[in-house]
């Protein structure tokens, strides 16, 4: 019985066959193709991501409305607890806001008199978050803006207060956010005050992990951790969070950012760090140094 | 039912775009930033499993192939590999599609979670082989759990909601083939 119908798809057969084959050829050669020339795939995939995602943004934007409200009326309940506790903060933070107006005069009194020059302030674009990765793998975020704003590969995000990641993929108009706590998130920070170097590796969990730590016994959960700006990729100092240990004994990063709630990120504007290529004069003379430079290739 | 078998094809082709659309947009949609322990089930594995076992026609290869393609570059994963993974899994269901008309759905379950276990196996041991950084093992676990878990979800909501039934034995389409 079941045998008649091989005869309907004895022509079909082979063709299929070759169809599928085709098929799998494409998917493994892409993904091949993607594990040795990587950033090429990638900015095709931010290229489809960025034609695909906007034309959501119609409908994005209601649903993620009715979410906040909902999110927002759960919250009525508390309204009175919270606002005392606000009052309270608000307080704290009077006290905060005097001391930091003090100490900024200071500071710049200070640095008036030493005549120090110092970084100007970071520029930044600000985006709207339109989507997350859609998996519980990938820790990353979508902004509304990208290569038509200016946005390139790398740069530093950050919400109001402390650093949320790093632009990976640009597309025209949205780019990704790669988030810290995503697993392939690798950034140099410092530990103030000991100022240690350290590297703070995401791991899928709220609190990043502390790594290549030199003296973790100089390190006191509640210390402050901000990017170190080694190896160039990244401005230096800015506000990551504080160092806490979880339960498992490891040091992590308890974030600044409210990753509960990213809705506007900045995207901080850097500039490539200027590299100074000649010995100079001073470490050596110009003659002696040109000749150390010719003399292998004479030789 | 549809009067032209091709007409009742091509609407259950569009129906599946449909519901990838839909599934893509409802993943992106809920704005969670916070990494989460638990992974929820893969709906559109479990949908497209519930379909292969049942109706092949309705899900040609080449509209699964697409489909997991774009899922993989929207969802951040290694693109072409999960993709590849799925056809194969599928082909080694639509191969046995005979058998599978006739067992109990009870090992048509357990039969389409081997399979979803070998996929992710095998998904692993491709991205260990060629150096990819991975995703923590725990969730995939839970991940490909909860999906087979969901599947007789899948195939009731395939039954009632999408009329992709299992063909009964020696059933013709209205052109008079065999199904």
């Amino acid at each position: 019985m079941a045998r008649d119908k091989g005869k309907a798809e004895e022509f079909t057969g082979p063709l299929r066959r070759l169809v599928v084959g085709l098929l799998l050829l494409v998917l493994i050669g892409t993904f091949v193709l993607w594990r040795i020339d990587n950033p090429r795939v990638e900015r095709l995939r931010a290229a489809i991501v960025d034609s695909v995602v906007p034309s959501f943004d119609w409908a994005l934007a209601p649903v993620r409305t009715v979410a906040d409200i909902t999110s927002d009326f759960q919250s009525y309940a508390k309204i009175y607890e919270q606002n005392q506790e606000l009052r309270r903060e608000l307080r704290r933070m009077q006290a905060w806001r005097e001391a930091a107006l003090q100490l900024e005069q200071e500071n710049a009194r200070l640095l008036d008199l030493n005549d120090v020059r110092i970084d100007p302030k970071l520029t930044f674009v600000t985006g709207v978050v339109l989507t997350d990765s859609g998996s519980p793998f990938r820790q990353s975020v979508l902004l509304n803006v990208g290569r038509q704003d200016g946005i390139q590969d790398g740069w530093a995000t950050m919400d109001g207060l402390g650093l949320v990641g790093r632009i990976s993929g640009v597309g025209g108009q949205t780019s990704r956010v790669m988030l810290l706590t995503d697993t392939s998130s690798r950034i140099p920070i410092t530990i103030q005050p000991s100022g240690q170097k350290a590297v703070l590796a995401g791991d899928n969990t709220i609190g990043p992990v502390i790594e290549f730590l030199e003296d973790p016994s100089l390190v006191r959960p509640g210390d402050r951790v901000v990017t170190s700006g080694d190896g160039g990729v990244f401005p230096g100092d800015l506000l990551v969070g504080s160092v806490s240990q979880a339960t498992d004994r490891r040091l992590r990063v308890r974030l600044a950012a409210d990753y509960e709630r990213l809705e506007f990120l900045r995207v901080l504007r850097s500039r490539e760090a200027e590299p100074i290529t000649d010995p100079g004069s001073l470490v050596a003379e110009p003659d002696a140094a040109e000749l150390a430079a010719e003399g292998p290739a004479d030789g | 039912m549809a009067d032209n078998p091709t007409s009742d094809i091509w609407r259950h082709h569009a129906l599946f775009v449909l519901l990838t659309l839909g599934i893509v947009f409802l993943s992106l949609v809920p704005l969670n930033t916070v990494p989460r322990n638990i992974a929820p089930p893969d709906l559109l594995l479990a949908l497209t499993f519930a379909w292969v076992a049942r109706r092949p026609d309705f899900l040609p290869v080449w509209l699964i192939a697409l489909v997991f393609f774009l899922t993989d570059f929207l969802f951040h994963r290694p693109p072409g590999l999960w993709a590849a993974l799925v056809v194969l899994g599928t082909e080694f269901l639509r191969n046995r599609i005979h058998n599978l008309r006739n067992i109990t759905f009870i090992a048509e379950w357990a039969m389409v979670g081997a399979v979803l276990l070998a996929m992710m196996v095998g998904n692993r041991l491709v991205l260990a082989v060629t150096a990819t950084p991975q995703v923590p093992l725990s969730l995939t676990l839970i991940q490909i759990g909860a999906t087979i878990l969901i599947y007789p979800l899948a195939v009731l909501a395939s039954n009632t909601l999408f009329g992709v039934r299992k063909t009964a034995p020696g059933e013709v389409d209205a052109l008079g083939h065999r199904l």
